[in-house]
């Protein structure tokens, strides 16, 4: 053995551990690069980190950037409200179209009805008024085409709120009645105490597309829930009933016969269309 | 047979007037504290026996309305036409217990027919014993003693209230 091969063979055993060192840092690097650059494998390792994140980044959207978001559309909408209506128009401009169309089709179908019913009873009474009262037949006709509808009536008790006697149009409301009418009545005192005009009552409560009607009497009031359109005449037709509805009541007894009143009731606005 | 009767929850700010009647007609607690603005009107039927007896059912429509220093300065409207005021007070804070014998002898006074419960509640924070006697040393006439959080005469005190409106 030669002089270099001695110093190669002393090599080979000093360096030996470090060789196997580099050998396994060779390969993890190589382990390392094919995860890293073959894209299946990347994903595999990073999609449930980023998945996370992401997971993590919805749930505090609403609280990290929400509050910019909404602050910044708010300032846009401001800054540029005929760009918004201009983008809104056409399709809440359709959509008004659309139902004033279908309103349109029902009238026209309730005036066809009427204009064919010509010859009926009621057609020649409508005839008769039309010639003495001086309103034209159409007139006339548009005026019955109009239709509202008692859905609800509640009298309760003025001071205490308690509910006497009630009408309802079908299965009404989730709410218990009772509550309605105590909740109802709360209102109506704070209202009146709030405003303190010295003998006014509240008369009516107005949301959507129904009317509460308020009528007072001494002792109690009579609350009636009304869809559609009330006029003056519908109205007075239905103060007329409710005025009759007391001096019944004041005839009978002093004392309120409760179930002879629900009675009453319900028979006097089951099947009436005002 | 069945009968309405309006009650009005009465007493100061934070005594516990909506826990105790979310209590009784929920059964549910919660220590987190919304003030009442206005008012909220609930309902609950209790049935008890007549003296002759057969069961009667009472509807209480009781009326949770906004808590006030003082009774005289309650909306005049919300009482009228009651049936039963429960004046309720905090057994931990003695400020809202302290003028209870003027605030019952008004209210007897301007409303001689309505029937009057005058409620200690709380009783969860403190010795029972210890505020009986305290409120004995104080004259506060109270009726009961309750708790809205462990539920305590809660249902005993409408029970008792619909019996006194049958058996009077």
């Amino acid at each position: 053995m030669n002089q270099e091969e001695k110093l190669n063979k002393l090599k080979d055993i000093l360096l030996m551990e470090q060789r196997a060192q580099a050998l396994l840092v060779q390969k993890q690097i190589a382990d390392l690069e094919k995860s890293i650059n073959v894209k299946k494998n990347f994903s595999k390792r990073v999609d449930p980190i980023i998945d996370e994140k992401l997971q993590e980044f919805v749930i505090n959207m609403p609280k990290t950037i929400g509050p910019t978001i909404t602050s910044s559309i708010k300032e846009e909408i401001r800054n540029s409200q005929d760009d918004v209506v201009d983008a809104l128009f056409p399709i809440i401009g359709k959509m008004i179209k659309k139902y004033i169309q279908s309103e349109f089709q029902k009238l026209k179908e309730n005036i066809n009805n009427q204009v064919n019913k010509k010859f009926s009873i009621k057609g020649f009474k409508r005839n008769i008024k039309s010639k003495f009262t001086g309103v034209n037949q159409t007139d006339l006709i548009l005026s019955d085409s109009r239709d509202y509808q008692v859905e609800q009536i509640f009298m309760i008790e003025k001071n205490s709120g308690i509910l006497k006697a009630c009408f309802s149009r079908g299965e009404k409301g989730y709410v218990d009645k009772e509550m309605v009418s105590g909740m109802l009545t709360a209102i109506k005192s704070f209202i009146e105490d709030a405003f303190q005009k010295s003998n006014q009552a509240l008369e009516l409560i107005e949301y959507d597309l129904y009317k509460i009607h308020i009528i007072n009497f001494k002792l109690f009031y009579f609350a009636t829930v009304v869809s559609g359109v009330l006029d003056t005449k519908s109205k007075d037709n239905l103060e007329d009933k409710l005025y009759q509805l007391r001096i019944d009541m004041l005839k009978d007894n002093k004392e309120i016969d409760l179930k002879k009143l629900n009675k009453k009731i319900n028979q006097i606005f089951q099947h009436e269309f005002f | 047979m069945s009968f309405s009767k309006k009650i009005v929850l009465l007493g100061h700010f934070s005594v516990g007037k909506t826990s105790l009647l979310r209590r009784f007609i929920d059964d549910q607690f919660s220590e987190e504290y919304i003030v009442t603005i206005g008012v909220q009107v609930k309902k609950k039927v209790v049935t008890v026996k007549h003296k002759e007896k057969q069961d009667i059912s009472v509807s209480f429509i009781i009326w949770d309305i906004e808590g006030n220093k003082s009774v005289k300065s309650t909306r005049k409207s919300y009482l009228l036409g009651t049936h039963g005021f429960i004046y309720v007070f905090d057994v931990n804070n003695d400020l809202t217990y302290k003028n209870t014998l003027e605030e019952i002898d008004y209210l007897k006074s301007t409303y001689p027919n309505v029937l009057v419960k005058v409620v200690g509640n709380k009783i969860d924070l403190v010795n029972a014993k210890n505020i009986e006697n305290e409120l004995a040393l104080l004259k506060i006439p109270v009726d009961i003693l309750t708790s809205a959080k462990t539920g305590e005469n809660i249902d005993f005190l409408f029970k008792k209230l619909a019996e006194e409106f049958v058996n009077g």
